[in-house]
């Protein structure tokens, strides 16, 4: 806390950030990145463009996980649905993308509405395992509903033209998973500093306080649900569209391994968190991939064979070494820096 | 005068154990009430059922002229009943601020999809709610410590920003159970003041469980008495002092440092 915060007016307590340096920096990394895609070769861009997606869907994941402290081990289910809603939407009954959009986030959220409202008295293990079981089914409706999602034999997605700006090429693609990411942050923190995140909050510290505060546990629960799937559900559009291909194949269990990860590592509760994590999550495999290839070249066979199990022995490793060393994650971390940094040398 | 709150012969009973049994009690608008009893009287378990928390499994409770039965446990705020717990319930992570705030959650409109936007009404809403909240903390002396997360507060500063909280819901009934404990002597004349001011110059009806016989005695217009779930006395402060079966409920039971504060 510095000494000198003095607030002007109660317009600036309720802002986003009152600091003018966290504008500048957010203003100039916007830039940043809009730029990276033309001077980044297309592996690294490859990266870039699957932070922004795994980012948007960390982001909704955090709104349950997170904020309202309902754990979900299906967040996969909310991805693959919302990945089929565009896929089925555009690619199969040739509405415009921006109908796909819309469906990817309206499906899921209806489905969530599905999983969510039998799981209204279920915590903790229960829930997760209920999720768990839900994206399962999810998986098994789409393999059935053949003439509608064409089994398993998947769809094919084509790049958007969304009003008449194509976004055919790597550039022009990435610049608009940017967009959804920085729309998506943006809804994420008004969400938290309205009424409707303090409820979720509330919900996640003392259901019993927040009931006697007024908030109605169920519709509050399922809020949470709802906003969550619509845009993890955006997130699994993206990454369809990313693939050029929707499969159930191509939403493996390990998706929602993975954006448990990153909320853990980044520091659960937090969209910061969120986005840290995403970033480190992401990359984790090909650094360590890259790490152990200046060693071997064998190493870096068995990283490439055995891809899926490597990772999630990853992902294990740091969710497990993240709990016992930083369990407030990278944001935890940030914010004890710079407690330091503030205070050095003795600022009071 | 009709009461505000009315509890007509209320019991609640866990399994075998009967809690609270065939209680009845008149709350009057503007007054300060206390409930107390020894450890373990059912004092907290008839807070749990005045501010749905628990339902009753006989009796009835009217408040307003309304049935509680009719009320669902998440509109107990909206109606106008308020409360702080015994053992801290505050949101532990989020600051001081950020906890007061969320007593104001009955008080604003904002849907998701206005949260998701914060544009024009939202956010006027979302301001004038943070001026209440800075009334708030000014009233009851706490803006040192507005910004800081509530889980690093002593004990006395958390019991505080819970009275805030509950003060945010703008209740008509204010249920405080056990305010006191815990705090030195400073911080409990503090509290007195306080709940006299709650009342007076808010004119917010106070119902509270206190242990503490000298701030029982020095404020309150009525005391009702537990013990084991049934209530044995009912008076001025001075009429429950000379009550020959008080002071047995004290000294025959589990707390018999109380007995001494009651005849104190
Ligand atoms: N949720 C519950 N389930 C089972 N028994 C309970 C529950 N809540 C309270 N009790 C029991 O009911 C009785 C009354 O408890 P209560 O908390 O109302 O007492 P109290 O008067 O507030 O005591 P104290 O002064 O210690 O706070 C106790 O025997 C307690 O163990
Ligand atoms: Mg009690």
């Amino acid at each position: 806390m510095r000494s000198g915060d003095f607030k002007q007016s109660y317009g600036e307590l309720v802002a986003l950030t009152d600091s003018r340096p966290v504008w500048l920096w957010s203003a100039i990394l916007v830039v940043a990145l809009i730029a990276a895609p033309y001077m980044l070769n297309s592996y690294a861009l490859s990266f870039l463009i699957i932070i922004l997606i795994t980012g948007v869907g960390a982001l909704g994941l955090n709104i349950l996980t997170g904020y309202t402290g309902l754990i979900s081990l299906g967040h996969v289910g909310f991805l693959v649905t919302g990945a089929y809603a565009y896929a089925v939407t555009v690619s199969k009954y040739g509405m415009p993308p921006i109908v796909g959009f819309l469906a990817a986030g309206i499906v899921p959220a209806l489905a969530s509405l599905v999983v969510g409202a039998p799981s209204l008295r279920l915590k903790g293990l229960y829930l997760a395992i209920t999720t768990l079981a839900f994206s399962f089914i999810i998986n098994t409706v789409i393999l059935e509903a053949r003439t509608l999602t064409n089994g398993a034999r998947g769809i094919s997605v084509q790049r958007p033209e969304i009003f008449g700006v194509s976004f055919d090429s790597d550039t022009a693609f990435t610049h608009l998973c940017l967009g959804f990411a920085i729309v998506t942050l943006f809804a994420t923190l008004n969400i938290r500093r309205s009424r409707v995140g303090r409820a979720f909050v509330a919900i996640r510290d003392n259901d019993i306080a927040a009931r006697v505060m007024g908030i109605n546990l169920h519709a509050y629960k399922l809020f949470a649900f709802v906003t969550s799937a619509f845009i993890t559900g955006i997130a699994g559009a993206l990454y369809g569209i990313y693939l050029s291909f929707v499969s159930v194949e191509g939403f493996p269990f390990l998706l929602s391994i993975e954006a448990l990860a990153i909320l853990i590592v980044g520091g659960l509760g937090s969209a910061l968190g969120a986005v840290l994590g995403t970033i480190l999550i992401v990359l984790l495999p090909e650094a360590t991939r890259f790490t152990f290839s200046l060693f071997s070249a064998q190493m870096d066979a068995l990283f490439s064979t055995g891809a899926q199990e490597l990772k999630s022995m990853l992902y294990g490793l740091v969710i497990i070494l993240f709990l016992r060393f930083q369990p407030r994650g990278l944001v935890g971390a940030w914010h004890d820096i710079r407690r330091t940094w503030v205070n050095w040398p003795l600022r009071y | 005068m009709t009461p505000l709150l009315t509890v007509e012969n209320v019991s609640k009973s866990f399994g075998g154990l009967k809690a609270v049994s065939g209680v009845s009690l008149n709350v009057t608008q503007g007054e300060v009430c206390s409930v107390i009893g020894p450890n373990g009287a059912g004092k907290t378990t008839l807070f749990n059922v005045i501010s749905g928390v628990l339902r009753p499994t006989e009796g009835r409770i009217l408040f307003n002229g309304t049935d509680l039965a009719s009320v669902s446990s998440s509109r107990f705020a909206a109606i106008g009943i308020g409360r702080t717990f015994q053992n801290l319930a505050l949101f532990k992570h989020g600051t001081a601020v950020e906890n007061i705030l969320t007593g104001r959650h009955t008080h604003l409109r904002s849907s998701v999809i206005d949260a998701v936007l914060y544009f024009g009404r939202t956010r006027r809403e979302e301001i004038a709610a943070r001026k209440q909240v800075e009334e708030i903390i000014e009233f009851l002396e706490i803006e040192h410590i507005r910004d800081a997360i509530v889980g690093t507060l002593s004990y006395g500063q958390q019991k505080r920003v819970e009275l805030a909280r509950a003060l945010a819901c703008e209740p008509k009934l204010l249920l405080l159970d056990e305010m006191v404990s815990g705090m030195n002597q400073e911080e409990t004349e503090d509290i007195a003041r306080f709940v006299l001011d709650i009342r007076d110059e808010l004119g917010i009806t106070v119902l509270m469980i206190e242990h503490e016989m000298r701030i029982v005695m020095d404020i309150s217009d009525r005391v009702h008495v537990l013990n084991f779930g049934r209530k044995i006395a009912e008076g001025t402060p001075a009429e429950v002092r000379r009550d020959p079966a008080v002071a047995e409920a004290y000294l025959g039971g589990n707390r018999s440092d109380a007995g001494a504060k009651v005849s104190a």
